[in-house]
C-alpha cells in the first residue's frame, strides 16, 4: 500500500515538473499581427491591377435549380433511427422525414429568395476574389447625425442571413423600442467560401486572411472606423480584425469567446474553481454554467467536436455526399441549430429546432448553402484554422487591446467566464451573462444581441475608448 | 483507452504534447491502479440481447432455420444509382491538394465516369454469388453470412473451422481472395497444405446484408456473442477465428468470452489501449534503446517518431471515428443518399490506411494496389443494403461506454494468439505490448508489405501466415 502511496506521489510530482517546465519555457507574448496579404483566384496573379469596383448583386433562381432539388428531395433515402434514441445518435429521421415534407410541399424558395434579396447586396474582388456582402443603411437619419458602421460576421454552419432579424433593429432601432442614440449601417459579409462569396483557389485561407479581406473591404467601402460583430468563426475573424487593424476597430462585441492558450491558472481553476470560485475571479454563473467541469466541459467538447475534427482533416471528403444530398446537407446543419441552441434538445425527438426557429428560416439557411455549392469549400476553413493544432497560431497569443464587449448567452456550447477572457481581451467594457439564447444570438435572440451591442458602443462612445488605446 | 487518452487526442499542439500526456498518465496511471485491484476476471459474461423492433416476443422459441440466400439487383436499381451518378454535383479541389483535404475529387470523376460506363454491376453480383450465403435468425435480427467449404479434402486431412470478421469500412467481400487460399490452398501454391479450412465469414449486424439492430447498445461483445451463436448453431464446438479491424475486437472478445471454443486466434491488427507511467517511459527511452524496453528495430522503425506516428497520425486520420462515434445518424445521412459520397467517403480509407503516403499523390494511389471492380464492389454493398448509417452507429455503441471500466479491457487473451504486423497498418503494436493483453502469442510476424486491408490488399501473405500460425497450433 505504501508503493501504491508512493507511485501516486512520484507521479503528481511528474505531472507538476512538467507543467512548470511548460509554463517556464513558453515564449513570451509576442505583441503585433500583421495584415496577411494574398492572392486567391485561381492560377497566377494577373500583372492587371485589380478590378475595385462595387457591383450590385441580387440572388436568383431557375426553375431547373428548383427542379433538380425536388427531385432529389422526392428520391431521398432514409434509415430508421433506433428505438428511443431521440436527437442522442444525430439528427433524428424521422423528424427530418417532416423537415422534407415541408421543404417539398410548403417552403416557397423563391418568396425566400425575394425575403433575401430585400436588403442591398453587392460583390467586389479583393485578393483575387468575389467577396459577397449585405450593406443596409438606416432608412432614416434624424439631422444632423451619422450612422456609425458595424460589420458583422457569421460562422459555420450560418451565413450573413443570420443577421436578417437583428439589421432592422440596429438601422432602425427608434422603430423598435430601442432609443435612437446610436443607428448603424451594418455590413454582413459572407466569409470567403461560404454562400456567395467566392471559395479561395489556393491552400492557406484562415481567418487572419479572412479578416484581412474584410479589413480592405470595409476601407473600400470607405470607412476607417468602425465596429465588428460577430460569434462562431465571426468570433475569430473580427478579434483577428482588431489585432491587425486596431486603429480602424472602434470596438469589437462579441457572442462567443473561446480561450485556447491554457495555463496552469487555467487548470489549477478547473480543478478548484467549483470550490474556491473568488480565488479564480469566477462569479456564481459562471461556476454554474461551467461545472461540473467533466460533463459540461469536456465531455461536451468531445461529444459535440467530431464535425470540427473530420472537417478539419478530411473537409473534401465529409462535404463531398453532402453537396450532392440536400437532405444530407439539411440533416448536417439542422443538428448544429438544435444542440447548440439547447444542448438538452437532444432529448427530444424532433430536436427542438422549431421552438426557437421556424422552419423557413432554417431552410433558407441551407439552402444557401445548396444553391451556391458551398460546403465543401466552407469545410476547408476548419483545415486552414486547426490542421497546426489549437494554440499553436501566432494570434492566438497576440492580446486584443480594442474596446471589447462580449454577450455571454448560457446555451452557448462552451462558457468561458470573464476571468479567462481579460487575459486575452485586456479592454473589455462590458461582460453580460445573458437570459437565455444560445449560439445563433443574432438569430435566435435577436433583440437581446441588439441591446447589448447598443449598451456596448454606448459606453464606447461616450468616453471616446478607442482614442485610449 | 485510459479516460484521459481521449483527452490526449484533442485540443492538441506541439507544445501541449508535454504537458497533457503528462496530465493523461498521472491521472491514468491512478485509475489503473484503483482498476488493478480487480483484474481477476477470467472471460466477460456471455450476457444475451434482443435487438429486433419492439418487445422480444415471450412465447415461441427462435426460428433456427438457415437460410440459403442469394443477392439479387434489378434494372430499377441499376437505374437510380445511374441517375445520381450522373447528377452528381461535384467541388474543384484546391491547386495543389492532392489527398491531403480528403479525397481529391478530379480523380472522384474518374471514378464517377468508370463507375457509370464501364462498372457493370450484375457481373458483379454474380461474383459474389459464387460462394454460398446465408441467412439465420439471432437475438432477433437476421445475420448474413457465406459458408465455403473445400472442394476436395486431401486424405485423412482435418478440415478446420474457421470464422474471418471484416470491419468498417469493409465487408465480407474483402476475404473473396483469400478464401481460395485457405480452402484449397494446394491449388494455389501454397502446398505448406497439411492445414485446410472451412471459411465461414459474416455480415457484422449493421453491415452489407445482415439486419442492422433496432435498439441501442449492440456493440463488439453484442456481436461477439451472436457469432458464437452462430458457430454453434452451424455444428462448430472449436474454431479458429481472424480478424482486423472491428474483426479484430470482434474475435479477440469472441476469444475472452468463450475460451474454449477458440482453438486459435490470429489478428492482422492489434488494438492495445495505452498504460500509464510504465509505458510512457518505455516509449521514451525506447526511441534511444529499443532493447532495454523489449522492442525490436522493427518495431523502432514503425512506432518511432512517436509523436508523429501515433498522435499526430491518428489524429489526421480520426476525424472519422469521433463523429461517427457521436452523431452517426448525421453522418451517415448524406452518404445513403449520394452513392458518389459514399464512395469518396469510403474510399478515402482505401488509399490512406493501404500507405500512407498516398496522401500526396493526385489519385490517392488507389488502383496501385486495387481494381475499381473490386472497390467499387464493397462500395456498392453498403449502398445497396442502405447500410453505411447503421455501420458507423457501431463505433458510437463501442465507444460511448467508460472504456477502463468495461470489462473487456480488463480480460486477457489465453487463447493460442497469432499476430500478423503488416508495415503500412494505422498503428503499429509490439509484441511486447500486445502481450499486456494477449497473454499467448505463439506466431507474431512482421509482414514483407501491406496495409490495414490485409486480406483484400496481400492475401496470400496473410493465407500464409494464418496457416504457418495454425499449424503451430495444431501441433501444441
Amino acid at each position: 500500500c505504501s508503493s501504491l502511496a508512493g507511485t501516486m506521489l512520484l507521479e503528481v510530482l511528474l505531472v507538476l515538473a512538467t507543467l512548470i517546465i511548460y509554463f517556464l519555457f513558453s515564449k513570451k507574448k509576442e505583441e503585433t499581427l500583421h495584415f496577411k496579404d494574398g492572392w486567391w483566384g485561381k492560377g497566377q496573379k494577373p500583372e492587371t491591377k485589380e478590378d475595385t469596383s462595387i457591383r450590385p448583386f441580387k440572388v436568383e433562381t431557375t426553375e431547373e435549380e428548383l427542379s433538380d432539388l425536388f427531385r432529389r428531395l422526392d428520391q431521398a433515402r432514409f434509415t430508421d433511427p433506433l428505438e428511443n434514441s431521440s436527437f442522442h445518435y444525430g439528427t433524428n429521421s424521422v423528424y427530418l422525414r417532416k423537415v422534407v415534407s415541408y421543404w417539398k410541399n410548403q417552403f416557397n424558395w423563391k418568396k425566400q429568395v425575394e425575403v433575401l434579396n430585400k436588403y442591398p447586396q453587392f460583390k467586389t474582388k479583393i485578393q483575387g476574389i468575389d467577396i459577397h456582402f449585405v450593406h443596409v443603411k438606416p432608412p432614416r437619419l434624424p439631422e444632423g447625425r451619422s450612422a456609425k458602421p458595424l460589420l458583422m460576421v457569421h460562422g459555420w454552419p450560418g451565413s450573413f442571413y443570420e443577421f436578417y432579424r437583428i439589421i432592422p433593429l440596429l438601422t432602425d432601432p427608434a422603430s423598435h423600442g430601442l432609443g435612437d442614440e446610436h443607428i448603424f449601417e451594418v455590413i454582413c459579409p459572407s466569409i470567403p467560401g461560404y454562400g456567395f462569396s467566392e471559395a479561395p483557389h489556393k491552400k492557406d485561407f484562415d481567418s487572419v486572411s479572412a479578416a484581412s479581406v474584410f479589413c480592405e473591404l470595409m476601407l473600400r467601402l470607405g470607412f476607417s472606423e468602425f465596429y465588428t460583430q460577430g460569434g462562431d468563426w465571426g468570433w475569430l475573424i473580427c478579434t483577428n480584425l482588431a489585432q491587425i487593424a486596431p486603429n480602424h476597430v472602434k470596438g469589437l462585441h462579441l457572442n462567443m469567446v473561446s480561450v485556447s492558450k491554457m495555463g496552469l491558472t487555467h487548470l489549477l481553476s478547473i480543478l478548484l474553481g467549483q470550490y474556491f470560485p473568488g480565488l479564480f475571479g469566477f462569479q456564481n454563473e459562471d461556476v454554474r454554467r461551467m461545472f461540473p467541469f467533466l460533463k459540461k466541459g469536456l465531455y461536451r467538447i468531445l461529444r459535440e467536436s467530431g464535425y470540427a475534427h473530420i472537417q478539419a482533416t478530411k473537409p473534401d471528403t465529409v462535404g463531398c455526399g453532402l453537396n450532392d444530398s440536400p437532405v444530407g446537407l439539411a440533416s448536417y446543419i439542422l443538428e448544429k441549430f438544435s444542440s447548440w441552441t439547447d444542448m438538452e434538445f437532444q432529448n427530444l425527438e424532433d430536436g427542438g429546432l422549431e421552438r426557437k426557429f421556424n422552419l423557413d428560416d432554417l431552410l433558407t439557411n441551407i439552402m444557401i448553402y445548396w444553391v451556391s455549392g458551398c460546403i465543401v469549400s466552407s469545410m476547408r476553413f476548419y483545415k486552414e484554422n486547426l490542421q497546426n493544432g489549437i494554440g499553436t497560431q501566432k494570434h492566438e497569443k497576440v492580446p486584443v487591446q480594442v474596446p471589447t464587449g462580449i454577450a455571454s448567452f448560457p446555451n452557448e456550447i462552451l462558457h468561458t467566464p470573464q476571468a479567462w477572457a481579460q487575459k486575452k481581451y485586456t479592454n473589455i467594457v462590458s461582460f453580460h451573462f445573458m437570459p437565455r439564447g444560445g449560439h445563433f444570438a443574432a438569430f435566435e435572440e435577436p433583440e437581446l444581441l441588439a441591446k447589448d451591442i447598443l449598451q456596448f458602443v454606448g459606453k464606447v462612445e461616450k468616453e471616446q475608448l478607442w482614442k485610449k488605446k | 483507452e485510459s479516460v484521459l487518452s481521449r483527452i490526449r487526442s484533442f485540443e492538441y499542439s506541439q507544445k501541449n504534447a508535454v504537458l497533457v500526456p503528462a496530465a493523461a498518465v498521472g491521472i491514468g496511471g491512478m485509475l489503473l491502479y484503483w482498476l488493478r485491484s480487480g483484474r481477476k476476471i477470467k472471460t466477460i459474461d456471455i450476457g444475451d440481447g434482443w435487438w429486433g423492433t419492439g418487445e422480444r416476443p415471450l412465447e415461441g422459441k427462435e426460428d433456427e432455420s438457415i437460410r440459403p440466400f442469394k443477392i439479387e439487383t434489378s434494372d430499377k436499381e441499376i437505374e437510380d444509382l445511374h441517375q445520381r451518378l450522373d447528377q452528381f454535383r461535384f467541388t474543384p479541389h484546391l491547386e495543389g491538394a492532392a489527398f491531403h483535404y480528403g479525397f481529391n475529387s478530379s480523380y472522384l470523376r474518374k471514378v464517377v465516369a468508370y463507375w457509370r460506363n464501364q462498372f457493370d454491376w450484375r457481373k458483379q453480383v454474380e461474383i459474389l454469388n459464387k460462394y454460398p450465403h446465408f441467412h439465420t435468425t439471432i437475438e432477433g435480427i437476421d445475420i448474413h453470412f457465406i459458408h465455403v467449404k473445400p472442394s476436395y479434402v486431401p486424405h485423412g486431412r482435418a478440415v478446420q473451422p474457421l470464422l474471418m470478421v471484416h470491419g468498417w469500412p469493409g465487408s465480407f467481400y474483402e476475404f473473396y481472395k483469400i478464401i481460395p487460399l485457405l480452402t484449397e490452398p494446394s491449388r494455389h501454391g501454397l502446398n505448406e497444405g497439411d492445414v485446410v479450412f472451412e471459411v465461414i465469414c459474416p455480415s457484422i449486424p449493421g453491415y452489407g446484408f445482415s439486419e442492422a439492430p433496432h435498439q441501442k447498445g449492440f456493440d463488439s461483445i453484442a456481436t461477439a456473442r451472436i457469432f458464437h451463436k452462430l458457430m454453434n448453431r452451424l455444428g462448430f464446438k472449436e474454431y479458429y477465428l481472424q480478424g482486423g479491424d472491428w474483426g479484430s475486437r470482434i474475435t479477440t472478445n469472441m476469444a475472452q468470452m468463450l475460451p474454449q471454443s477458440v482453438k486459435g486466434l490470429h489478428l492482422n491488427l492489434v488494438f492495445i489501449a495505452k498504460q500509464g507511467l510504465g509505458r510512457m517511459i518505455s516509449i521514451m527511452l525506447g526511441a534511444y534503446i529499443p532493447w532495454l524496453v523489449g522492442l525490436s528495430r522493427e518495431d523502432a522503425r514503425l512506432i518511432y517518431p512517436f509523436m508523429q506516428k501515433n498522435v499526430y497520425d491518428v489524429l489526421r486520420e480520426s476525424g472519422y471515428l469521433h463523429i461517427q462515434a457521436t452523431k452517426p445518424d448525421t453522418a451517415g445521412c448524406g452518404l445513403n443518399d449520394s452513392p458518389v459520397g459514399l464512395a469518396a467517403y469510403i474510399l478515402e480509407k482505401f488509399s490512406t490506411w493501404t500507405d500512407k503516403s498516398f496522401l500526396h499523390k493526385d489519385d490517392g494511389g488507389l488502383e496501385s494496389k486495387y481494381s475499381l471492380d473490386e472497390l467499387l464492389t464493397n462500395v456498392m454493398i453498403y449502398w445497396v443494403t442502405s447500410s453505411i448509417v447503421s455501420s458507423m452507429r457501431f463505433y458510437k455503441e463501442n465507444f460511448s461506454k467508460d472504456p477502463d471500466l468495461s470489462a473487456h479491457n480488463r480480460v486477457g487473451v489465453y487463447v493460442p494468439t497469432g499476430i500478423a504486423a503488416f508495415p503500412q497498418e494505422i498503428v503499429h503494436t509490439p509484441r511486447i505490448w500486445a502481450k499486456d493483453v494477449y497473454r499467448n502469442i505463439i506466431t507474431y510476424s512482421y509482414m514483407a508489405r501491406g496495409g490495414h486491408f490485409a486480406a483484400f490488399e496481400e492475401p496470400k501473405l496473410l493465407a500464409q501466415d494464418i496457416m504457418q500460425f495454425v499449424r503451430k497450433v495444431e501441433q501444441l
